[in-house]
């Protein structure tokens, strides 16, 4: 059976391009890029390579503004721990979402249990978020703002590059960090641009089509921030440990393709996600498109499915073969439904019946039609189970309207 | 980009460059005494000379008669190397006595210094001293014997801190002990560590630990920058209330600034009001014109600072 994997917003498969550019890195280029002898120069120019395609694909920054690290969890971490580490008594006040990823939300989490108070922005039902509470949320203590680019469950965009110039128009001592992972790659990164107010900002490799294992963050020039993974002298002492010089490379190239491909990728994406969006909510009732009413990225579609449970859905879809996720993979572990979908205030009747699809240049038109023939089914099928659904009439039954204005 | 130099700065300069009577661009040939500060790399080099009237019997005696100098560098530089020379000449100094001429001495003479100048100053006090340990070595000195400390050697060994401008960590602690200086901007501005790539502000054993070894934690964050904080403190409109403040920017903008921007179709919606800071949202045809930041500055803000507040910004929303 042919795999349809439509969950690109957890990971990405390795572009062809990428792994022959990093494997020399794996076999006879192994030398430690620190070291002094001649065969560990080319491990070390392949580095600073990286470094300066990178910083330039990023809107030409200076190559020393790029850390790579092993992810972009540890580049949020970096990133927020950093900033709480350099700032002194007098700044104590973060300022993030409801609906960061955990790798930016357990981490405020943690800064508040370490004496930091943190305010949590609420998003609307379209899971937007309104200018209005981030001005209201700014205080004279406040250290740090972070606000993520995209949102990996929903694929809402937030505007990063005005509500960063709010902050800085306010206080140019807050930092203003954003976690990218979704959007490098994806949307267009300008930091010398359109983002000239951000100061830091993260992402990962495997999103786009690099491997698992590399991620990156930048650091504008004069931000205050302190290591957190500390060692040797790589990354100038700002991030300890010998370098994942073929993983490095990788993400270079990755991004180099994203960029170059970006025009023709993003219309043949949009067009399938569209297609896929449109035909499923005319074929199945009662189908909520999260998100709908917001700036989406062009790749994400994240539906809710009324009264019916998500992970029942999975498991059918993966019988067909097809790779789709229900909410953020990383919540999946808790029996909570997405923080997302509640922080939208989703009813609970479609929260938990969440599924994310999530599409890359490399699906096909043919693998959409796939999933239109067996979705609809599946659907079907958990909805003959559900106890709150009228199979005559197809529609929830009489006793369990009410539950679909219930807010979550 | 131009900096705000004093009278006595840019006549030095002037009259250095034009090579006038009395100033003191050269070498000696065969000086008594010779320092350099400064490399090429770093952007500014100074290399100092200069003769003594010797002492019959008594070195420590000898008294420094001229002094010359060589300086790579820009208008500062060269008017402080020019200072270096005129106030060595005009004290009449043993080179013992010279050693007590400090930055801030060079920066009186030049009738101040910008900040960010403050290393041409601090680069010709080291190549004094430079030429004073020279001096001593020539004519068999024990300075360590007199109290002096020999600190100079500090300056070639030890962990680099600064990379860009070959800094090391004894050198960095001296100075930063020596000048006072507080906070990374100020080590910046007397002796350029940190002004290139910036990596080595926050690194561990970077500027900001050796300023908190040396002085403790710095009393406030981000105290280098302006922030809303200390802008917060001494507001004339601290004697209004909030709700006063806010109802006379309301009025203001219904009397004076709505009326204005109807006129072209457009309108204005207050956001929010936080201290002097007033958050403003374009509307109508106002909102997609091309000029609309300038609107908000030259209209909203300019009309809000002139008639109510002149603290006031207006952020664009």
């Amino acid at each position: 059976m042919n795999v349809i994997y439509a969950d690109n917003n957890a990971t990405t498969q390795v572009a062809p391009e990428v792994l022959a550019a990093l494997l020399p890195y794996l076999g006879e280029q192994y030398f430690n890029p620190s070291s002094m002898y001649e065969p560990a120069r080319g491990p070390k120019q392949a580095i600073s390579a990286a470094r300066v395609a990178i910083a330039r694909l990023l809107g030409g920054v200076q190559p020393d503004e790029i850390l790579f690290t092993s992810c972009a969890t540890e580049a949020n971490n970096a990133a927020l721990f950093g900033v709480a580490r350099a700032a002194g008594p007098g700044r104590r006040h973060i300022i993030t979402t409801a609906v960061e990823h955990p790798a930016v939300l357990n981490v405020a989490k943690e800064l508040s249990r370490e004496g930091f108070d943190v305010t949590f922005l609420p998003v609307d039902e379209a899971g937007r978020l309104d200018p209005r509470e981030l001005i209201r949320a700014l205080r004279p203590d406040t250290m740090l703002v972070s606000i993520m680019h995209a949102n990996n469950e929903t694929g809402v965009v937030f505007a990063i590059e005005s509500l960063a110039r709010l902050v800085k128009e306010t206080d140019p001592a807050i930092v203003v960090h954003t976690d990218a992972t979704q959007t490098v790659g994806k949307l267009p990164i300008d930091l010398c641009g359109g983002m000239r107010h951000v100061d830091m900002l993260s992402f990962s490799g495997h999103k786009l089509h690099a491997p698992k294992g590399v991620g990156a963050l930048f650091v504008r020039r004069g931000t205050p921030s302190r290591p957190v993974q500390i060692g040797g002298h790589q990354e100038s002492g700002r991030r300890g440990g010998t370098e994942n010089v073929a993983f490095i490379v990788a993400l270079a190239t990755a991004l180099d393709l994203a960029v170059s491909g970006h025009e023709r990728d993003e219309q043949h994406i949009r067009y399938l996600r569209d297609r896929l969006e449109r035909e499923l909510v005319a074929r199945i009732p009662l189908l909520q498109v999260n998100g709908a009413g917001a700036e989406r990225l062009v790749n994400t579609l994240n539906l809710s499915c009324h009264f019916i449970e998500g992970e029942g859905i999975l498991y059918q879809l993966s019988a067909h073969g097809i790779c789709a996720s229900s909410g953020s993979a990383c919540t999946s572990g808790s029996l909570e439904p997405s923080h997302v979908l509640r922080a939208m205030k989703v009813p609970f009747t479609a929260a938990h019946g969440s599924v994310r699809f999530s599409l890359s240049r490399f699906n096909t038109d043919e693998e959409i039609e796939r999933i239109l023939e067996v979705f609809p089914t599946i659907v079907a099928n958990l909805r003959r189970l559900s106890p709150y659904w009228d199979n005559e009439h197809d529609r929830p039954r009489p006793e369990a309207e009410h539950m679909l204005h219930e807010r979550g | 980009m131009t900096w705000e130099y004093s009278e006595k700065t840019k006549q030095l300069f002037m009259d250095a460059v034009h090579g006038k009577a009395g100033t003191h661009l050269g070498e000696i040939v065969d000086p008594d005494g010779l320092g350099e500060h400064g490399s090429i790399a770093c952007g500014d080099a100074l290399r100092f000379t200069f003769r003594v009237e010797r002492h019959p019997s008594d070195p420590i005696q000898d008294r420094i008669v001229e002094g010359r100098y060589l300086t790579f560098g820009c208008t500062s530089a060269i008017a402080a190397s020019e200072a270096l020379c005129a106030l060595i000449e005009q004290g009449g100094y043993t080179p013992i006595q010279a050693l007590k001429i400090t930055n801030q001495d060079i920066v009186d003479y030049l009738e101040g210094l910008p900040e960010q100048k403050i290393h041409c100053s601090v680069m010709g006090a080291e190549a004094l001293e430079a030429a004073v340990f020279n001096w001593a070595q020539k004519r068999g000195v024990d300075l360590h014997a007199l109290g002096i400390d020999i600190t100079r050697q500090e300056q070639e060994e030890g962990r680099l801190v600064c990379k860009c401008f070959g800094l090391t960590e004894p050198y960095l602690r001296r100075k930063i002990s020596e000048l006072g200086l507080r906070t990374i901007p100020e080590i910046t501005n007397a002796v350029k560590a940190g002004g290139a790539c910036m990596s080595c502000h926050y690194a561990p054993g970077g500027l900001q630990d050796l300023l908190n070894e040396i002085w403790g934690q710095r009393p406030v964050a981000f105290g280098e920058q302006p922030s809303a904080a200390s802008a917060q403190v001494d507001l004339p409109s601290a004697q209004l209330s909030p709700y006063q403040f806010a109802k006379g920017i309301e009025r203001i903008i219904a009397e004076e600034i709505r009326p204005r921007l109807k006129q072209d179709g457009g309108d204005i919606e207050i956001i929010d009001i936080k201290d002097t800071l007033v958050y403003c949202q374009l509307r109508g045809a106002c909102a997609t014109c091309a000029g609309a930041g300038q609107t908000m500055k030259m209209v909203v803000e300019q009309l809000l600072k002139e008639r109510f507040d002149e603290r006031i910004r207006v952020i664009t929303v």
